[in-house]
């Protein structure tokens, strides 16, 4: 198996009318042994910017956790005195992955936001930061596949934030149901301008 | 055993064996087959080896106890990451008083069990009395045996009642064959023996038997990835197997670990109401 493959993951992020969804899978582990069911993979950037990392789980925590990312943007808001928005992130993200060009991290980010009028943002980059926008969905992880297929059979344009959660939900869930290495539950944050609505999402925990 | 060298004078490039050897006559010598033309004649299968490898993606376990042999077995069939299915039949009833479990290659596993259980039919019609599952194990560890090195997977477990009283052997593809009272097999089967050899006990009923297999076979599928699906468990006793049950595991996590209903619910009824 593959490094990309060794802890396994599972990220997807939609656009519905000013409102997105974004949703990982929760499982944690070594090849094929499991080791936690509820490890976080989708950060809160602030409150209309969330970033989602799939790929090896040490380059996601370091990234998205601690260091590099949330770190980058604090200093950002106090400069600017504003919060970043989504595209300008995208490119900082494509930035800050290009940089470890020759040594890269090991994963794939989803950045998903509101960005000016209330429009949602989402997109996605290989692990060496090159941009993949889209107008509808995005997915990233050792289910990639199957989500592609799953969103793209589900996808509406223009959905209300209910509907959404339920698609971004049920895409989630039947992909990772046929992924030995990602699942164990799901993670599904659905952001419209006024709220934030964060939800756990009881699967099959096999 | 004797090498057909006759094998040496084809002309003919061969995959493998080629048709000349009959399974139903296995009864007789080692079947000949056509040598490939390659320099590297130990290597040259290795990459096929290889793939087949690391496919024992699954977790089945089998025990005695006072009342006979419980046989347990996960369903899900894996191709590296993906899930081909998970709803696999990996417990194979070879004949109304003996079953066998699959792990390794799905193809090598159920046409090796059929292969036994034809050649235990023929040995009760020529012997008016049923096989021993000393005798069908045997069977299947010569017919492996001989297939050594060849890339076949198979890690299986034959288990029955004979005159003897229950019997359980442990077979695999390298031609290894194990007589013991508790077996499991396959990338779970850590997970298993953990559950399983906590709570067994000889002096089981049915019932806490037929349970802890399922458990322990709940408790692999939760921790390996390559197992899942629908949890069986048979029972084979004095007058032959029957099956207990067949539970999806994904229910199974909620039956033994409940979710509490949320309070989270009550918090952001709050946090809209603002």
């Amino acid at each position: 198996m593959s490094i990309f493959q060794y802890n396994g993951s599972a990220v997807v992020a939609m656009v519905g009318k000013n409102c997105f969804a974004i949703a990982s899978d929760r499982r944690l582990g070594v090849q094929l042994q499991t080791i936690a069911t509820d490890f976080q993979r989708i950060s809160k950037i602030h409150d209309h910017l969330f970033i989602g990392l799939s790929g090896l789980a040490t380059d996601v925590q370091t990234l998205e956790g601690y260091q590099r990312l949330v770190f980058r943007h604090k200093l950002y808001q106090l400069r600017e005195e504003r919060d970043m928005k989504p595209e300008t992130f995208a490119s900082l993200v494509s930035a800050i992955l290009y940089e470890k060009r020759f040594g890269p991290y090991l994963c794939q980010p989803v950045i998903a936001g509101l960005g000016e009028d209330d429009k949602p943002f989402i997109c996605t980059m290989d692990s060496i930061g090159a941009k993949e926008l889209a107008k509808d969905f995005v997915v990233s992880g050792t289910a990639s596949e199957s989500l592609y297929g799953a969103s793209e059979a589900m996808y509406k344009p223009d959905m209300e934030a209910d509907e959404l959660f339920e698609t971004i939900s049920q895409a989630l869930l039947s992909s990772v149901d046929r992924d030995c290495l990602s699942g164990w539950g799901g993670h599904v944050y659905v952001v419209t301008p006024n709220e934030i609505k964060e939800r756990i999402l009881k699967g099959r925990m096999d | 055993m004797k090498l057909d060298t006759s094998g040496f004078e084809t002309s003919m490039p061969t995959i493998g064996f080629g048709s000349s050897n009959d399974m139903l006559d296995g009864f007789s010598t080692v079947p000949s087959f056509d040598l490939p033309r390659t320099t590297d004649f130990d290597g040259f299968q290795k990459e096929a080896v290889q793939m087949v490898k690391p496919a024992k993606g699954t977790t089945t376990l089998a025990f005695i106890f006072k009342e006979g042999v419980m046989v347990a077995a996960d369903s899900r069939a894996s191709m590296g990451g993906y899930i081909s299915s998970q709803s696999v039949k990996k417990i194979i009833e070879i004949n109304p008083y003996m079953l066998g479990t699959m792990a390794g290659g799905a193809a090598d596993c159920q046409f090796w069990h059929r292969n036994l259980g034809i050649k235990c039919r023929l040995h009760e019609l020529a012997n008016k009395r049923r096989i021993s599952v000393s005798g069908a194990s045997k069977l299947l560890a010569n017919m492996l045996y001989s297939y050594r090195g060849m890339g076949l997977s198979v890690g299986t477990m034959i288990a029955g009642w004979d005159e003897t009283g229950p019997g359980l052997y442990y077979v695999d593809n390298e031609g290894g064959r194990l007589k013991g009272d508790r077996f499991s097999v396959g990338s779970g089967s850590p997970y298993a023996y953990g559950v399983l050899d906590s709570g067994y006990k000889f002096d089981m009923s049915v019932e806490e038997a037929s349970e802890l297999a399922r458990r322990s076979i709940y408790h692999a599928t939760f921790r390996d990835g390559a197992s899942g699906g629908v949890a069986s468990v048979y029972h084979v006793g004095p007058n032959g197997w029957t099956k207990l049950s067949g539970d999806d595991v994904g229910e199974l996590h909620y039956h033994y670990y409940p979710v509490p209903p949320a309070i989270a619910e009550q918090v952001m009824e709050e946090a809209a109401a603002e």
